[in-house]
């Protein structure tokens, strides 16, 4: 909690980071108070610009982009968070116990995960959606994406698993007679939990990217309000060449902001993990 | 050469002061890590700093060097070197004179030497980037010279051809002396040069730095926490302790009879043969150079402890020709006044 | 040499493992489906247009083996391979009969085109003003740089395309926004052509540069502000060599060697972001093939091109590896 606390004072990028991300959740939990289920369209009058009465105006489908922001976003990041825990466990596994095992284990895991660095997700994730067309949903793709993603992160944890394995306190608990799955989640995990969650920030950047490019696209759940669902709904009314130009510009704004918030604690996370580029940060 | 420039010393360091200033988290820190030493070395000299590991040895030399960055600064006193009557002071000459200086006239052996070759490019290019341009000579030619040195040292002139990796830990120690030598510089600063080597490879790497010393008779600092490196090498010796030089003399002097109470430890501590009483560790630790003890920065390991240790720092005196102490045990302070 | 050997075998055997796994989860994936495939995507096709009745026995067939439904599950998968392998995906639903790879040769180089020429851009940019900035930390300019740069990071190529897309297509018309280049304009080696290539290529080539451009930037940052503590360039530092020197070969040279590793890593994904930018900017590559042929209901199409894209990222990778040990001597000989 004191990390956290000196953080926040002393470290700009993740004041900011919170900031944001704050304001982005607020934003989200909004979505609670919203007066309007999120699917039902032509509540309110089409087309309004942003006015008092309609803060963010209003889409041509009659909705109001205020509230349907909320619900939007709200998806859009537990969409981001799922897929971004899931596929945690992945690489946590993996890269735990290839850095732990060593040798020919090590050689096979890591051979698969560069594989899956390497691998375009993107063609297989529309091949995905082409099989799956009207049976795609948000939990599908959710699962898709984490069985896709856990790779480079993988490759981070197996490096400090294998410094942690020459440690003294591994030889320790070897001799003391535990096992392997013993030593791994007792010993290891918690020296690795502050890179997962650190890396979990840019996984969640990873995945709502995608997922933002995939709905925008039309290739996931168009019914479900994303921000990428909104996106390609103001697209399919051409909002843009409509004038419409509220429709778009909130979510593009909103997301750009949750990108950025991510992306900054990610970073200055990654900076309180790394003595190394905090020692820059002290003499430079 | 003049009698009289011969006598000049090579170096002197007059009152110097390097600290670190680190800042952190809201948090300022100062660590004194050189601290008012004064030395000088001689022509054709080799003079050897011993201490434990962060006494501020390596910083010492790094600032006689020039090669200081921040956090570290000097705070006061000077480094003046008298190349063949010339005098250049390190901390205020511009950095063209300083670039000179270097390996021209100026050469370093590096503490964890193993690394200091470029990883990525052959050992070949090493000397080429840094004697290359001191010598004046065509390329051919200056290869032929960088050859003709390595055979003198007993090296194969094919390792220039070689890559970093491909030799030995010994072999790269070798080939960084021969790097530091190939201009024959006038000074030499040797930063434990032998730490990282097993002994036999220790040995023959001391006797190529002695060696070759007396062949181009440069004057030397050897850093060392290892006392018996320094009894076979050294012609006069220095002895720091948390930022401070507290005794200088002949080393053969000061092995035969120590001053300091600390260099009477370390002198004790050395092994000998036949001696098979059990030996006496020095209690407590270092100070922390962040937060030194007032007074002399050795009394609260100090056998001889007394009440003015604590409040006053005793000042380096001459106690005999070429023998200096700081210590109020030794000179006490009526005296030293 | 035999290092070399050795380092080439394993990066061959990288290469066939991303391709069969690749592959297989393509397969795995057009078996995951609960509906039947091949009536789905003829049903879906034949709405698009007329078809006539040979066109869709030809379409079935292919499609049943592509699909693999024709015989036992191994068998089903054997054949998968054998169509892979050959590269033949049959016929186009959406442009029949042209077949699915002569589509996919044609929209290749555009794709290639665009990759290589934004990828070698961003990496170059990205590694110099960043082993700058990283070498004169103190400097503001490289500092603003570092801001721009890592302010573009974190959004994705779809985002950043559409923004420009906006800017330059409705606030600010003055470069084409859509196409690969003129369509009236005799294809071939002259200058009206290449000139209408090269600004249609601005759009789309400055999105994905501005994407990329953090990542490398800041990867190369911290590198360069890790080596230049390193005992070689302290001690290159002692020894007066020349400082463009040390920051060319000493400090540059050896933060690139993880760099070039890091090329290879993120090929995927930039590839991931040329398809999006294509989808945006209307370039006829790929990613826009990919794109229409999903929406014509084009199986064999969209198969098809995720097949090659899987094996021509990865031997992209593996062209990489292979310059590699230029980079790092320590992988050449040992």
């Amino acid at each position: 909690m004191r990390v956290v606390l000196d953080l926040f004072r002393y470290n700009r990028e993740f004041a900011i980071g919170v900031v944001l991300l704050g304001f982005v959740v607020i934003f989200a939990s909004l979505s609670f108070f919203s007066p309007y289920p999120p699917n039902d369209s032509f509540v309110v009058p089409p087309d309004v610009p942003p006015s008092w009465a309609y803060p963010l105006g209003t889409t041509s489908r009659g909705q109001d982009v205020f509230w349907l922001l909320t619900f939007a976003i709200r998806n859009t990041l537990l969409f981001g968070f799922a897929v971004a825990l899931l596929s945690r466990i992945l690489s946590l596994v993996i890269g735990l116990v290839a850095g732990y095992a060593g040798g020919i284990v090590d050689r096979i895991l890591m051979s698969l995960n560069d594989t899956f660095i390497v691998i375009p997700l993107f063609p297989i994730l529309v091949l995905f959606y082409f099989v799956m067309r009207d049976k795609m949903s948000w939990g599908l793709l959710a699962l898709a994406m984490s069985c896709l993603g856990w790779a480079y992160d993988a490759r981070l944890i197996r490096s400090i698993a294998m410094s942690l394995r020459t440690r003294e306190f591994t030889e320790t608990s070897i001799f003391s007679g535990m096992s392997m799955r013993q030593i791994l989640t007792q010993e290891h995990l918690p020296y690795v939990m502050p890179i997962v969650f650190s890396t979990l920030m840019n996984n969640m950047n990873w995945s709502i990217g995608l997922e933002v490019t995939l709905s925008v696209l039309g290739f996931t759940d168009i019914n479900t309000p994303t921000i990428g669902v909104l996106i390609y709904w103001a697209n399919q009314h051409t909002a843009l060449v409509a004038g419409v130009w509220w429709w778009i510009l909130f979510p593009v704004l909103l997301v750009v902001i949750a990108f950025v918030g991510l992306f900054l604690l990610a970073v200055s996370m990654n900076e309180h993990i790394d003595p190394r580029s905090r020692l820059n940060r002290v003499t430079g | 050469m003049s009698a009289a420039a011969s006598t000049a010393p090579v170096l002197q360091v007059e009152a110097l002061r390097a600290y670190y200033k680190i800042s952190s988290f809201g948090l300022d820190r100062e660590v004194r890590a050189v601290d008012d030493v004064t030395f000088h070395v001689n022509a054709n000299e080799i003079y050897g700093l011993a201490g434990e590991s962060s006494c501020g040895k390596t910083t010492l030399i790094r600032t006689i060097a020039a090669a200081i960055k921040p956090p570290l600064r000097v705070v006061g006193g000077s480094v003046v070197f008298n190349f063949a009557g010339r005098p250049v002071d390190m901390q205020k000459a511009d950095d063209e004179t300083v670039a000179a200086v270097r390996w021209k006239h100026l050469s370093y052996i590096m503490q964890g030497s193993m690394s200091v070759l470029n990883p990525v490019r052959r050992v070949e290019r090493a000397f080429v980037d840094f004697a290359f341009r001191h010598i004046g000579k065509r390329k051919p030619e200056f290869l032929d010279i960088v050859r003709a040195h390595l055979q003198r040292l007993d090296l194969n002139p094919d390792i220039l051809a070689a890559y970093p990796h491909q030799l030995s830990g010994g072999m790269r120690q070798r080939v960084a002396i021969a790097l530091a030598t190939v201009c024959r510089p006038e000074f030499i600063i040797a930063d434990e040069p032998t730490t990282a080597l097993d002994v036999i490879v220790q040995n023959s790497v001391l006797a190529m730095i002695r060696d070759v010393q007396k062949e181009i008779g440069s004057s030397l600092i050897f850093v060392t926490h290892d006392l018996a490196v320094h009894a076979n090498l050294c012609h006069r010796l220095g002895i720091m302790y948390a930022g401070r030089l507290v005794e200088e003399g002949p080393t053969a002097e000061i092995f035969k009879a120590p001053k300091h109470p600390y260099t009477t430890h370390l002198v004790a501590s050395l092994p000998r043969i036949g001696n098979t009483a059990p030996k006496k560790g020095l209690e407590g630790t270092p100070p922390s150079l962040a937060a030194p003890p007032p007074g002399c920065r050795f009394h609260p390991r100090c056998p001889l402890a007394m009440d003015i240790c604590r409040t006053q720092n005793p000042p380096m005196v001459e106690v005999l020709p070429g023998r200096r102490v700081a210590c109020f045990a030794v000179t006490p302070p009526g005296r030293a006044a | 040499m035999r290092g070399y050997g050795v380092y080439l075998l394993t990066r061959l055997g990288q290469f066939v493992l991303v391709v069969f796994i690749g592959i297989n989860i393509s397969f795995i994936v057009t078996h995951s489906t609960p509906i039947d495939p091949v009536e789905a995507t003829i049903a879906a096709s034949t709405m698009f247009g007329a078809v006539n009745p040979e066109a869709i026995a030809i379409m079935r067939q292919s499609l049943k083996e592509l699909y693999g439904l024709e015989g036992g599950l191994f068998e089903q998968y054997l054949t998968f391979w054998r169509r892979v392998v050959v590269l033949d995906f049959g016929p186009s639903l959406s442009a029949f009969p042209a077949p699915v790879s002569a589509l996919i040769a044609r929209a290749l180089p555009w794709t290639v085109g665009l990759l290589v020429v934004s990828t070698v851009l961003t990496w170059i940019l990205g590694n110099l003003l960043g082993g700058l900035a990283g070498y004169y930390h103190q400097s503001r300019t490289l500092r603003f740089a570092g801001v721009v740069a890592m302010a573009f990071h974190p959004i994705p190529y779809y985002i950043v395309a559409f923004m420009l897309l906006i800017v330059f297509g409705y606030l600010w018309p003055i470069l084409p926004i859509s196409g690969g280049a003129q369509i009236n304009l005799q294809r071939g080696f002259n200058l009206p052509f290449l000139s209408s290539l090269l600004i249609h290529s601005i759009l789309p080539i400055t999105s994905l540069v501005l994407v990329g451009l953090g990542g490398w930037f800041m990867g190369m940052r911290s590198l360069v502000s890790n080596v230049v503590t390193e005992d070689y360039v302290t001690y290159a530092e002692l020894g007066g060599v020349d400082r463009r020197r040390i920051l060319a070969s000493y400090v540059m040279r050896n933060s690139l060697v993880p760099q070039v590793t890091g090329l290879a890593m993120s090929l995927g994904a930039i590839f991931n972001g040329a398809i999006i930018t294509e989808q945006v900017f209307g370039y006829p590559g790929i990613g826009h093939l990919l794109i229409q042929a999903v929406h014509a209901g084009d199986y064999s199409l969209v198969l098809g091109i995720t097949t090659i894209s899987i094996i021509a990222v990865s031997a992209a990778v593996f062209l990489i590896d292979l310059l590699y040990p230029l980079l790092d001597p320590r992988v050449r000989v040992r």
